[in-house]
């Protein structure tokens, strides 16, 4: 800094104009070239990833429990399935089989009871109403003039907390999924950035295909994260274009009451004021909206968990769902609990336990023949 | 609101689109002064009030020395003002942390309190900008406008924007009155070519900052956070990424901040010039943070009497503004020591630099070398949490076994690339570089890879604390 440190620093015009290495200098033409050339990439590199990258669902698949957030994987999956199968089953971790296998979950029994693969297990594990919506708005486009049997678990609307109805910030699943800025969730505290973020991913396919990659390949971390833990290792290899297997995730099969779970007082959440109901009968407009054939199975959550004193409140809770389906017009089924021994937790069933709710569900409304367009509430 | 982040995203591009509809009216300066007051009001609501402040005073101190002369109590005002307004806010803690020390080592029985206020995003930067205004003025150098005999700005509008024009708000930077007025008083041309090479800019120094600073900051993050848990190998390692994600962090803020600049219409100041491959350390210093370089230069070097007092006083004023200018990046005495290192390495290698030996004899690429490794060296003091830290990781470089540092290959590779493009750049193969299919190339591969690779960067700049 000193004089003659500084003699040629000269902050005359010709310095503003210099141009040092740091500068990547293009002429507008150029640009306009690099331009299309990067559109081009952005456009066709996840259009034919697919054709480099194996991916072959099979009976009984669904979403690898790894890439639960992978909704770029979701919206080929449900491309895919919407292809192949004649009745989608939507839904959270119920409907995705938190505690059994693939060959165990309610899409699975439905199939061998018609003796036929006709229903493809669309769950996503952990995802809420709230969530649902902006997966099924946002990724699951191809789902149109198909017959969707879409599950509500009551167990969203059994706390403030799980209607995300707190002021008090805490981290829930599939965040990018809800609305970012309107209605307002309370507990959603995300900066600008990452809710614009979420945004812009939903409707820029590229972004989508390199969460893909980050989740598939790169232990769902970033490549500069990935790399801290594996310092030596080739980010290229680690691109092995195989995907994870659909049965990653760990069972657990005791029973709930085995485990030591006691009944519990629900908090239970007004139907009117609640953020997951109001998201669900939003995703049935938008479902209908598209053609499709909508029917709605409620729960069955495990009642016998349930508290005394918040007993009432679920039945009233039940009756108000079944008067909005039937005003609706929408098709629906709300079974009665399975027996408590079937259940592992407040709304997950064990394999036994989906293999009585299939076979229910296909007594009453004939699935066999064509997904029913009967009245549930005949059931 | 960062540049690199999605909101500024959205901010600037209705901003720009307002911008050109209305470039050509009077109404442009208004909406460059309300942006750049949005702008800062997004890190904390109340900061427009300070910079306000400070705007007022000086182009009061200002008018006041067109209006009754010239006197150095105008200018003293002015200069009180601003360091008393760095003084409070940035050294406040750090000047109440060693007057404890002290009472306590006099055994007085008293605790000063510590003010509790945090520094002001960028105050560093616009006192120092808005100093050289009043400073030019009182030398009678400000001349805006020789032709019409503009001696000083008279709209306040201007001079307000001036001071927080947005782009070099942050971190610089530092720009002169002399080259930033004239251009807010014309009607900006914006060619073809300003918007090419204002996104050129903006590319290369998003690449920087979160293909480059961000993912190296989480290597260096983890090793000096306890660096008595790493042996020298990861501790020389964490050094020399450090060296460099300070210059992508910081020069990768200034081409954005030129970048944004530029598309406006405006051209703001060089402030890097391939920093690493100085072979001196007075080049490397006309190389790096260039507009606070020349400020020091221009505003206490010189006055401190430059180098035309002798051998001695010039030595002495060197080392001088080297300290200040270490104390100007923080209010620590990390800071300090970095400066004085630096100021060590200047004073021992200044005769030695303009030698034939030196001069013609070491080839330029171990010049380069010495450079860098001392550089690197002095980074330590300026990375390291306490001084304590700083002399802890210095002995374990030298003493602290050999184990296996587990840094990534991937990061080395990266630096070891743009390395070699400056390398080239400055070397008789630049015209490889000039090919169009390769610049091209450059660009494409950048923006690619920031979009599949890098991580979601809301990491702030380095340079933004100071």
């Amino acid at each position: 800094m000193a004089q003659e440190i500084s003699s040629n620093v000269d902050l005359d015009p010709p310095l503003a104009r210099q141009a040092t290495s740091d500068e990547r200098l293009l002429s507008p033409g150029e640009w306009l070239i690099a331009g299309l050339v990067v559109a081009a990439l952005f456009i066709f590199l996840p259009k034919l990833w697919p054709l480099l990258e194996r991916f072959e669902p099979g009976p009984d698949y669904r979403l690898p429990y790894e890439l639960g957030n992978d909704y770029w994987l979701y919206n080929r999956y449900c491309r895919w399935a919407c292809s192949h199968y004649k009745a989608l089953v939507v839904g959270d971790s119920v409907v995705w089989g938190h505690y059994v296998s693939k060959d165990s979950t309610l899409s699975h029994y439905f199939n061998e009871l018609v003796g036929q693969e006709q229903f493809a297990n669309l769950g996503v594990d952990g995802i809420h109403p709230i969530a649902l919506e902006g997966l099924l708005r946002y990724y699951a486009r191809d789902i149109s003039g198909k017959t969707v049997l879409l599950h509500f678990n009551p167990l969203w609307i059994s706390s403030l907390k799980h209607d995300l109805q707190t002021d008090k910030e805490f981290h829930f699943n599939h965040p990018r999924l809800v609305p970012q800025f309107l209605p307002q969730i309370p507990c959603y505290k995300a900066s600008y950035s990452e809710r614009i973020s979420a945004i812009v991913q939903r409707y820029v396919a590229f972004l989508g295909w390199t969460a893909h990659l980050k989740q598939a390949y790169f232990d769902s971390r970033d490549l500069p994260g990935w790399t801290l833990e594996h310092p030596y290792a080739n980010p290229l290899k680690a691109i092995t274009l195989e995907l994870p297997a659909a049965d990653g995730f760990e069972q657990k099969r005791a029973i709930w009451d085995e485990k030591g779970a006691v009944k519990i007082d629900f908090q239970w959440v007004e139907l009117e004021t609640s953020l997951q109901w109001r998201s669900l009968r939003r995703s049935v407009e938008l479902l209908k909206a598209r053609s499709n054939t909508v029917f709605v199975l409620v729960g069955p959550f495990n009642e016998h968990m349930i508290g005394d004193e918040s007993v009432e409140t679920y039945q009233k809770i039940q009756a108000q769902v079944e008067h909005w389906l039937q005003q609706n017009n929408v098709a629906y089924y709300m079974p009665q609990a399975l027996p408590s021994r079937l259940y592992i937790d407040a709304s997950h069933p064990s394999s036994e336990g989906y293999a009585m709710l299939a076979k229910q569900i296909l007594e009453i409304h004939s699935f066999n023949a064509k997904f029913t367009r009967r009245r549930g509430g005949d059931g | 609101m960062l540049f690199h982040t999605w909101p500024f995203a959205l901010f600037f591009t209705v901003l720009y689109a307002i911008y050109l509809a209305v470039k050509n009216t009077k109404l442009r300066l208004p909406l460059l002064l309300a942006a750049s007051y949005f702008f800062y009001a997004c890190f904390n609501p109340l900061y427009p009030i300070l910079i306000l402040y400070s705007s007022l005073v000086d182009y009061a101190v200002v008018t006041a020395m067109e209006r009754w002369g010239r006197s150095r109590i105008w200018l003293l005002i002015s200069i009180v003002n601003n360091l008393g307004l760095l003084s409070f806010f940035k050294y406040g803690t750090f000047i109440t942390d060693n007057a404890n020390v002290l009472l306590s080592w006099l055994g007085i029985p008293y605790i000063v309190q510590q003010p509790g206020i945090l520094l002001p995003v960028g105050l560093s930067f616009y006192t120092f900008q808005s100093m050289t205004y009043t400073i030019e003025y009182y030398r009678g150098n400000l001349a805006l406008s020789e032709a019409e005999g503009i001696e000083r700005e008279k709209n306040f509008l201007t001079y307000a924007t001036f001071v927080s024009f947005f782009p070099r708000l942050v971190a610089g930077p530092i720009e002169r009155a002399k080259n930033l007025l004239p251009q807010l008083h014309r009607t900006p041309q914006i060619a073809p070519r300003d918007i090419a090479d204002g996104l050129s800019l903006f590319v290369v120094g998003l690449f920087k900052k979160i293909a480059l600073a961000d993912y190296l900051a989480l290597y260096v993050d983890k090793v000096y956070a306890a660096p008595e848990q790493f042996q020298s190998p990861a501790l020389i390692l964490a050094t020399f990424l450090f060296c460099w994600q300070v210059y992508f962090d910081f020069s990768g803020y200034t081409d954005m901040a030129r970048g944004l600049a530029r598309l406006m219409g405006v051209r703001l100041i060089l402030n890097f010039n391939n920093p690493y491959l100085a072979t001196g350390l007075g080049d490397f210093w006309r190389r790096w943070h260039i507009s606070l370089s020349s400020w020091f230069k221009d505003y206490v070097y010189i006055p401190l009497g430059g180098n035309r007092k002798g051998r001695f006083n010039t030595y002495r004023n060197m080392f001088l503004t080297m300290v200040i200018s270490g104390l100007w990046h923080g209010a620590a005495w990390t800071f300090v020591l970095w400066g004085v290192v630096h100021a060590l390495g200047r004073c021992l290698t200044r005769e030695l630099e303009t030698t034939s030996f030196y001069q013609q004899k070491v080839p330029r690429i171990i010049k380069q070398l010495l450079v860098f490794v001392f550089v690197t060296f002095a980074w330590i003091f300026f990375r390291a949490e306490s001084t304590a830290d700083a002399w802890l990781i210095v002995t374990r470089i030298f003493i602290g076994g050999a184990g296996n540092p587990y840094c990534p290959l991937l990061a080395l590779g990266l630096i070891f690339v743009i390395w070699l493009y400056q390398f080239i750049y400055e070397s008789r193969a630049k015209w490889i570089l000039q090919l169009k299919p390769v610049r091209a190339a450059i660009v494409i591969f950048m923006i690619i890879y920031m979009a599949v690779f890098a991580g979601p960067s809301v990491k702030p700049f380095i340079y933004q604390q100071f």
